[in-house]
This record gives C-alpha cells, structure tokens and sequence, in this order.
C-alpha cells in the first residue's frame, strides 16, 4: 500500500482525485443532448437533472448547488449546455468564483439545433478529455483529500460495523491534516448532542444543535412527525428500531476527532477538520451536496445495498454484513461485515478502509465508478418551510 | 371527421398511438439500471430523483403518479425495476399495476444479484412481457390532445375547435413557467399526443410516453432554433389536423427523435 498521495494540483491550490471533464445542462430540456455527449465521447462524463430554469423558492439552493458541483476541483474542465438565460450565467459566474477555470460555454439559440449542439460539444469535450489524460498527479499533502462520509439503506449492523470502522478511517485522516465531512442531517437527529460536545468551541456546538433544530422543525411544519417517519421500512427490515438507535449508529462515521465546523447544503470547508454539512437523507441528493462542497471522495456505508455512484466523486461503497457484499459483489467496494462474524476488528477493518480511500485517492476506480453510476438529483424544499436560524 | 388512426390495443390502458414498453424505475437508486435494460430492448425509460426519503403526501402523491404513467394507453407493458430498501417499493407498485394491467412485472436490485444480474434478469422479463403480450391493432377515431399553453397562445380556442371538429378530445394545460409540469399532468390525463407552446424563453420539450409537436413563436430564441420546432404558430390552422394524423400514425416528432424527456414529478415536501 502507498501511503503517499499523488493528485491533480487546481490553479487556485485545491486538489482533484480525478480530472474529469463534466458535460453540465443547465436546462432539463438539454439533458439528454448531455447524456449522448458524454456516452459518444472519449470519457467525458454527464448528469441530468429536472430544473428547466423555474424561477421560485428554490433558486438560490439550485443554483449554487449547480456552482459548487461544476467548480469541483475533480474537474478538470466543464462544458456547459445553456439556452441563454440569466440565471445560467449566474450559475458559471459562481462556478469561477468557486475556482473553476477551465470551462467552455455552448449556447443552443446561437449554434442553431440540438443535433449541432451535440457535435460542437462532443469536439470540446473530447479536446478537454485529451488534454485531461496529459496532465500527471504530482505528490500531494494530506490536506489534499476532503472525504464525504455517507450511509444509506442502514441495518443493524451500521453501527457495529462499517459506521465506527469508517470512523476510524476518518479519524486517522482527520489526524493527518485531511477534511472529513459528515451528512445527513436526518441521520444525526437524536445524537447531536455527541457531536455539538466535540465541537472546537461553543459557537460550532450551538450551530450544529441549530440546524438540527431547524431541520426537524420544517419537517414538523408539515404535521409530520420525523421521528415516527424515520428508521425507514428498509431500515426496519434491516433490524433497526427508532430513530435515535440509527443516529447513534450513523454519528459513528465520524469518528471521534474534533467537530471543527457547520456547513450549509453545498458549502465548501475552507480549513481540514471534521465538519457536519445539513444534507438530506435521500443518498442522491445528499451527494449532490457533497459534490457541490468541493468534497473529492466519498465513502458509503451500505447494510441493505446500492449502486448508486456520482459523476465526478469516487464513491467507495462498504458492506456492513457479510451476506449483502456476496449477494451483490458488483455494487460493494469493501466489507465490514467481518467484524460481526470476529474475523476482524474494527482497527483492521479501518485500516482497509484507509487504504482503500489512499489507492481510490491516486486512481484506482470504484466499482461505482466501473459501472457508470452518475446519478444525480437536485435537492429543493419545494413547499416546505424553512427559516433561518 | 378525419380518417381512423391505426394505432394499438393496450387492454385496460385503452388504445395507444405508440407502442411502448416502460421500464419504471421505483427509485432514483435503479434508474441507471431500467435505462441499461431499455437501451437493450429498445423500450422507454426516463431518470427521476425520487421514490425514496419522501415523507407526507408525496408518498402517496409520487407513488400514484409511477400508477398513472404505467397505466397510460400508448404503454403496452411495464417493468418495475426497483432497489429493495426503498419507501416505493418495487414490488408493492408493481403489485398495484397488475390490478390494471396484467402485462406487469418487476425485478429488485437487492435481490436479483446487484447490476449486472438485475440488467440481464430485466432484459430477460422485458423480452418475455414482449413475446406474451403482442398488441393488437387498434382504430382510433378520437384522440385525447393535450395542449401545454404555456406561453397563452392567443390561437387556443380557435385550436381547440379545430380538433374537436376533427373528432378530437382536448385537454389544455397552462403551465406558468415550464413543459415539464403540463407533460406530467397531460400524461397522467392520458394524453395520447401533446401539442406544446413553451414559453417564449423555454425550448422546445418532450416526454417519453407520448410524441410532443413543438410549436414555434416568434421570439428570438425559438428563430434561433427553428430546426428543433415542428411547426411555426402561422402554420397552425392550415397544417396541424393533417400533422397530428401523421404522428399519430407513427411519424417520429423532433423531441421523440431526439429521446428528449426528463420528468418532472409532483412533489410537496423536502426529501428527509
């Protein structure tokens, strides 16, 4: 195992894990124009969304989400798909704000078709991806890697076994000077507490109790009682019995470092630490988060399985039972399942997992990543009502 | 009266003027994979972000809604995929489509050996729905148009009695902003075909259950893509009977060329 890191330096110093070439619509009308961009190319990637450029509440959270995604510093270049409107240009404006520099702009109404739009695009594309396969990793300082911790369809087993395992991992980075950011704000309700007493100082504590407030009160707004909609069916199937049992379970991703800071949806950490981000549950959304906070790998703990992937995160996908990984080995990464069955402690098992996220870090491919999962959801609050705090 | 469409008998959905096999994914999870099986079989899918972390009226909302679009007349057979941990779960919807429709089956991720086993034990189920429910021909007189008015088209009553003289059922849709909204309430009014007015500053759309006839309006953007229009307001009264006829009986619009059509679902609350 290599314990140094090699990645892409961005001009304005952050790293790339990978050096992507991402083909963004900005409207949902260009996305499949995108998708066959991205499938006919030399290996640029795509996603699709559903914004067709509604002007409401959402907006704000919508356009920066689409900032933060394409300023990623996995990019190494974006060609964005626009019909000509304001709203895009804030969009890539805000994109070059969070640093991103190499991008083309292509314009439906002033090339004329969708068909001409693809062919013009798909040449940029390609020149990008050639220039992207020239350009060499160069050694990197921990600092370099900004890791998103992520779990989805838990069981009883997450927080016996991949959750703490991953902890460690994350501690073990944490340790060395790398950012760590847990998610889910729905996953930590019930055990805030924990992570506000580990805060570097009050502020921080007061922030994160905050935004889990504000959180469960906007579910609330909706009559809904988030603690009796949550473990989810899957979960309960799974063998988990209330919520609290899943947080205290879920928090374990994070390990035991100091909680440096609070994110908003999207926001990226400006210093390395351990921070929490407010994402939602809904794995998709959530790691469009991620993406937009300039977050560069992520690992996701699985106890009942998922393919899902990102287009420009790694994305290492870890089994918390040993059943599950031999049911669908195509979708998991690593198990830690192990620890359940005594063939491995926690320490062992975090070990694997720091290495792995060292090799995925300088190259190796996700299973995700071999398949092609590049799903991709934006996150709105539709009606829901939120308020400041 | 024009003359009868040779479309399709879809059982209980009715008859369709497309002939359509849907590959339903329950949840954003196993939308990857419903697009690889359709890719294969050259059946109809589309990315949806939703299915999971719903809470409150969007269960029951986004779960009528999959009901609505498998149960749509130019849908011959559907094929839920889903993930097996999700709050729609794949099996329960595919077990309220077969009160419909018995061309319904599923497959589940978590079951059927992760991707690779689920895209092959899909592709496998499709082909089989195909081989046991080969649709009949169908004539149709009556068509149900729907119309997205979203730019008040300032010809939409003298439209409207254009194709109710052709025998023609109309539904209008004013959508304030974008097609996407008005193609998810026209499909699930079962819209066979879909005339659209986007807005002077939205493009042309489309949606994978039924052909959409862009129409074009004078604004700057529409001249400037004129291409990817089917037809020019001042076209309307003379050509769009005649047009309608002609997709209707199988020619391809521009959207459908261009499998142009990301949905947008009725959605209420946050995702948790």
């Amino acid at each position: 195992m290599s314990e140094k890191l090699f990645a892409y330096l961005r001009d304005n110093g952050s790293w790339g894990l990978r050096n992507n070439v991402l083909v963004l619509p900005l409207h949902s009308a260009l996305a499949s124009t995108a998708r066959t961009i991205a499938d006919t190319s030399d290996g640029a990637v795509a996603i699709s969304h559903d914004w067709s450029g509604e002007i409401d509440s959402d907006l704000r959270r919508i356009l920066f989400t689409l900032s933060g995604y394409a300023s990623n510093p996995n990019n190494y270049a974006v060609v964005f798909l626009i019909i000509g409107n304001a709203e895009e240009k804030s969009i890539i404006d805000g994109a070059q704000a969070l640093g991103l520099k190499n991008f083309t702009v292509l314009s439906l109404p002033e090339i004329g078709s969708l068909e001409k739009l693809q062919s013009d695009a798909l040449v940029v594309a390609n020149k990008y991806v050639a220039e992207a396969k020239s350009q060499k990793r160069i050694e990197a300082p921990w600092s370099a890697i900004v890791l998103g911790l992520e779990c989805g369809g838990s069981d009883a087993l997450s927080g016996i076994t991949a959750n703490p395992a991953l902890g460690v991992a994350s501690d073990r980075l944490v340790e060395l000077g790398a950012t760590s950011v847990l998610g889910e704000t729905t996953e930590i309700l019930g055990a805030e507490h924990l992570l506000a007493a580990r805060a570097i100082d009050p502020e921080v504590g007061k922030r994160i109790v905050a935004m889990v407030s504000r959180y469960e009160a906007s579910i609330n707004y909706e009559g809904i009682d988030i603690r009796g909609a949550q473990p989810s069916r899957g979960n309960i199937e799974g063998g988990l019995s209330t919520l609290e049992e899943k947080s205290l379970g879920a928090a374990k991703k994070a390990g035991n470092a100091p909680l440096t800071g609070v994110l908003e949806f999207g926001e990226k950490p400006l210093t390395p630490g351990l921070y929490f981000m407010d994402t939602p549950g809904h794995d998709i959304e959530q790691l469009a988060g991620f993406g937009a906070g300039h977050i560069n790998v992520v690992v996701f703990t699985s106890g009942r399985g998922t393919p899902t992937g990102s287009a420009i995160m790694p994305t290492i996908k870890v089994s918390t039972n040993t059943p599950m990984y031999s049911a669908i080995p195509d979708l998991i990464d690593l198990d830690a399942g192990t620890i359940a069955d005594g063939l491995e402690t926690l320490a062992q098992v975090g070990d694997r997992i720091f290495a792995e996220i060292i090799e995925v870090a300088n190259g190796k491919l996700t299973k995700a990543e071999r398949g092609g999962h590049h799903e991709f959801a934006l996150s709105r609050m539709y009606k829901t009502v939120i308020s400041e705090y | 009266m024009s003359s009868a469409i040779k479309g399709f008998a879809h059982g209980n959905r009715g008859n369709g003027i497309r002939n359509h096999q849907l590959i339903l994914p329950s949840v954003i999870c196993s939308t990857h994979v419903s697009r690889r099986i359709a890719t294969e079989i050259d059946a109809v899918t589309f990315a949806h972000q939703h299915g999971c972390a719903i809470i409150g009226d969007d269960v029951a909302g986004i779960d009528n809604f999959f009901i609505q679009l498998a149960d749509h007349p130019n849908v011959n057979s559907a094929l839920v995929i889903g993930l097996g941990c999700e709050t729609i779960q794949g099996q329960e919807l595919a077990a309220k489509l077969l009160e419909r429709n018995e061309s319904t089956q599923y497959r589940i991720i978590q079951e059927s050996g992760g991707v690779e086993g689920t895209v092959e034990a899909g592709v496998k189920a499709a082909r089989e729905l195909n081989t046991s429910f080969v649709p009949v021909s169908a004539e149709i007189t009556t068509l149900r148009v729907g119309i997205d008015n979203g730019r008040q088209f300032p010809g939409i009553s003298t439209l409207k009695g254009l194709l109710e003289a052709a025998g023609h059922t109309v539904i209008i849709s004013d959508s304030p902003f974008s097609s996407a909204e008005s193609f998810s309430r026209l499909a699930q009014e079962k819209a066979h075909i879909v005339i659209s007015f986007p807005s002077e500053t939205q493009p042309p759309s489309g949606f994978p259950l039924f052909p959409v006839i862009n129409v074009a309006s004078s604004s700057i953007l529409h001249q400037a893509i004129r291409a990817d229009f089917d037809i020019a307001e001042s076209q309307i009264d003379a050509e769009i009977t005649a047009l309608i006829e002609s997709v209707a009986n199988g020619t391809h619009t521009i959207a459908e060329k261009n499998k142009s059509g990301e949905i947008r679902a009725p959605r209420v609350v946050r995702s948790v």
